[in-house]
């Protein structure tokens, strides 16, 4: 009783403001989460929600050459897009540029991931060398890489005329084709690194205990490399993978420094090609029209990837 | 205490960031009214300062200083004006401008090549309306015809440069070459210095996105054709156009040329021709000092210029690529007008116009700059006498821009074997039926 009469008062007398500042402190936690992703929430609607949106807006209007939205054009900017002859050649450059660039990359670091995996003597510094193309601008690499195969001043004939190998300066580049492949190179290099860090920290989270009990089974390096390691670092493929495709499709300094995507949109993709469209042409419609259609077709390559990669990880799960 | 102080700053931060988006977008929509709905201001006799802003395009280096020293100079000099500058590079200079127009924010007084968008779109001010009569009559009339749309100038000149053939002496001499002045001479002397010296290329052609155009003005306007026809009518597929492509083109089949016109720039083969590896180009009156950066007087080629060959009996064309000034309809006062008009007489008072001129070595696009100028320097006289009777690009016609990477399109793809008669009509039926609307 006396712990009661005791309680009860205790309990009464604060606890009409404890009442009020519970309340006061339930309202804040259901706020508290929204107050601190505003800004990010803030710093995304401006600079990512309202230019996507307005560039849906322009691909759907018809577009001063001064930038001024002139109204509804019923799909024009669309189907003069989609009926220019140059736009063919600018989708099959992309989807070549994008699956050469990410397909070959992804296997090359990995690989390169699996070197640097093991314990040697100067693996810090191999890493490290490593970072280099990632640390270094797309525009100098690719200045770099145009004054490597230039056929006048081009470092790669005067290395070779050095040793002998070669008796005249030669061409690197006499189609468009090649001079695409030479991007599509710089691409691959700038792009490995990326892709060995992202294989290399799922590398190193396997616990080596695996390796050891498939050892006393008798399994083969592959057996381990198929059995053990790829699915282990299934997940930071995906992540390096889906990354990839976006960064390589949207891809525009190496290409803009290499060729401008001369001759005649041959070495052009999607975002070359919209970016003349834009800024040469003065088709800002257009231009929107086909940023719309990148957009989309990165949409679907990149969700259907990612299902199908989680549902596949789920039916294994 | 302490979750209320987060909260606190959480919400400053939000504030701070919802500030600094509104304060963009603030400052664009009130902007206009600073400089439109604003004048009425000084209009009555209040002594506040008219504004006046200008973005002026980035020529080089020196440009920037030139104009920030301009603006002091100005303001000093008129105490009820406040001018404001803004200098912009040339890769961004469009879409700052289209940016502005669209926020309904445009500059006063632009420094730009084109003006046909803007005027199209009946943005501008005809050019008498803001540039005194004594000014006006400073410019070459040749010029002013580059801005006319419907019998009226739309803008003025702010300077020019000019094209000739340019050759380095010494190898045309070792080869025994004399500097061609027709196309057939021309094609015996690029394969008369391709025999001398098979390394070093005979003859310079830049069909890239940068400048292929002016490759496609050289040649047609040396063989007696044009963009257009005396009545402003797009002749892009004319006979004399096919003919002059199909010989540039031939050159580049023949290997008399750079190996790669379609990705190789102007500044490529300048860089050739200063480093000896390229006998002949066409190239603007800058090159000299472009040829000279970080060299010793002694190392620089020994190089003479010449007017650009033309097919036989035709008369030799140079090509003139002219920038304006031009000044945007913002619904100015009486007041801001005379403001301009100012700022006009200032800029072209002739020694600091033809200080403007040399600062980056182009070429006044006024007659009595063009008298300081070639009294100054020798060497521009004669380029003061070419570009009194250069022809310049159609860029009074809305349809150029198209017609600009048009022909580049068409050059490139002739490189890779496509026909150019072909060619030419399918620019030619395109550009008619933007023209058509």
């Amino acid at each position: 009783m006396i712990t009661k009469t005791q309680h009860v008062p205790l309990k009464a007398s604060p606890q009409p403001p404890l009442k009020r500042s519970s309340g006061g402190k339930k309202l804040f936690r259901k706020i508290e989460p929204y107050i601190w992703i505003a800004p990010s929430i803030i710093l995304m609607a401006v600079f990512i929600l309202i230019p996507i949106c307005s560039v849906f807006q322009m691909s759907l209007n018809k577009v001063s050459k001064t930038g001024k939205i002139q109204g509804f054009n019923n799909f024009a900017n669309f189907t003069k897009v989609l009926n220019s002859s140059a736009f063919g050649i600018v989708l099959k450059n992309t989807i070549v540029w994008t699956i050469a660039v990410v397909v070959i990359s992804t296997v090359l670091g990995f690989m390169l991931a699996l070197i640097l995996n093991n314990q040697f003597r100067g693996r810090k510094i191999a890493r490290a060398i490593v970072v280099f193309p990632w640390a270094t601008t797309l525009v100098i690499q690719a200045s770099a890489w145009n004054f490597i195969i230039n056929k006048d001043y081009g470092t790669l004939n005067t290395l070779l005329l050095k040793l002998g190998l070669i008796q005249q300066s030669v061409n690197w580049t006499p189609t468009p084709g090649t001079y695409f492949a030479w991007e599509i190179a710089c691409g691959i290099f700038v792009t490995i690194p990326f892709v060995t860090f992202c294989v290399l920290s799922g590398l190193q989270s396997i616990d080596t205990s695996y390796y050891e009990a498939a050892t006393v089974d008798g399994a083969t390096y592959f057996q381990k490399l198929f059995k053990i390691t790829l699915p282990l670092v299934k997940s930071s493929l995906t992540v390096s993978t889906v990354l990839n495709i976006i960064y390589v499709f949207n891809s525009f300094p190496i290409i803009w420094t290499m060729t401008k995507g001369d001759p005649a949109n041959h070495t052009d993709t999607l975002v070359t090609y919209l970016y003349k469209l834009a800024f040469y042409n003065n088709k800002q419609g257009e231009a929107a029209a086909v940023s719309v259609i990148g957009f989309i077709i990165l949409l679907i390559c990149a969700s259907t990837y990612m299902i199908y990669t989680l549902r596949k990880g789920d039916d294994d799960l | 205490m302490k979750r209320l102080l987060a909260a606190l700053l959480a919400v400053m931060m939000v504030l701070s960031l919802a500030a600094c988006g509104g304060g963009n977008s603030g400052g664009q929509t009130s902007e206009p009214p600073a400089s439109s709905g604003g004048d009425p201001a000084p209009a009555e006799g209040s002594g506040e300062k008219i504004d006046i802003s200008v973005i002026a395009a980035q020529y080089g280096q020196k440009t920037s200083d030139w104009w920030a020293n301009f603006q002091k100079e100005f303001n000093e000099a008129n105490q009820n004006i406040n001018l404001n500058v803004e200098v912009v590079s040339w890769n961004d200079i469009y879409t700052v401008v289209n940016t502005r127009i669209s926020n309904g924010a445009a500059p006063d007084i632009l420094n730009i090549d084109v003006f046909a968008d803007y005027q199209a779109e009946g943005l501008l001010l005809p050019a008498e309306d803001y540039v005194s009569a004594e000014t006006y009559a400073k410019f070459y009339p040749a010029f002013l015809d580059q801005s006319v749309v419907d019998g009226t100038v739309w803008a003025v000149p702010d300077l020019a440069s000019a094209r000739a053939l340019y050759y380095n002496v010494d190898i045309l001499e070792a080869a025994e070459v004399e500097v061609p002045t027709t196309w057939a001479e021309l094609e015996a002397a690029c394969q008369k210095l391709q025999a001398y010296d098979s390394s070093i290329y005979p003859w310079g052609i830049d069909m890239t996105t940068d400048e292929g155009q002016a490759a496609f003005a050289y040649y047609i306007w040396n063989n007696g054709g044009d963009f257009t026809d005396a009545d402003g009518n797009w002749t892009l597929n004319s006979p004399e156009n096919v003919e002059a492509i199909e010989f540039a083109i031939g050159l580049v089949n023949s290997k008399l040329t750079n190996s790669d016109p379609a990705n190789e720039t102007r500044y490529t083969l300048q860089d050739l021709f200063g480093a000896g590896q390229l006998a002949m180009m066409i190239g603007p009156n800058s090159i000299p000092t472009y040829i000279a950066v970080d060299k010793e007087p002694e190392d620089v080629i020994n190089y003479g210029t010449a007017p650009i060959p033309t097919n036989e009996g035709k008369p030799s064309v140079s090509a003139g690529v002219m920038d304006r000034f031009m000044c945007f309809d913002n619904g100015h006062s009486d007041e801001k007008i005379e403001a301009i008009k100012t700022f006009f007489d200032f800029f072209y008072e002739d020694q600091r116009y033809s200080d403007w001129v040399l600062m980056e070595d182009f070429l006044p696009a006024t007659s009595t700059g063009g008298e300081i100028v070639a009294a100054a320097d020798e060497r521009m006289a004669a380029w003061v006498d070419i570009v009194g009777s250069c022809k310049f690009y159609p860029t009074a016609k809305a349809e150029w821009a198209n017609v600009k990477q048009g022909v580049i399109n068409v050059e490139q793809q002739a490189l890779m074997g496509g026909n150019v008669q072909e060619l030419l009509d399918e620019l030619q039926a395109e550009i008619e039926a933007e023209a058509a609307g």
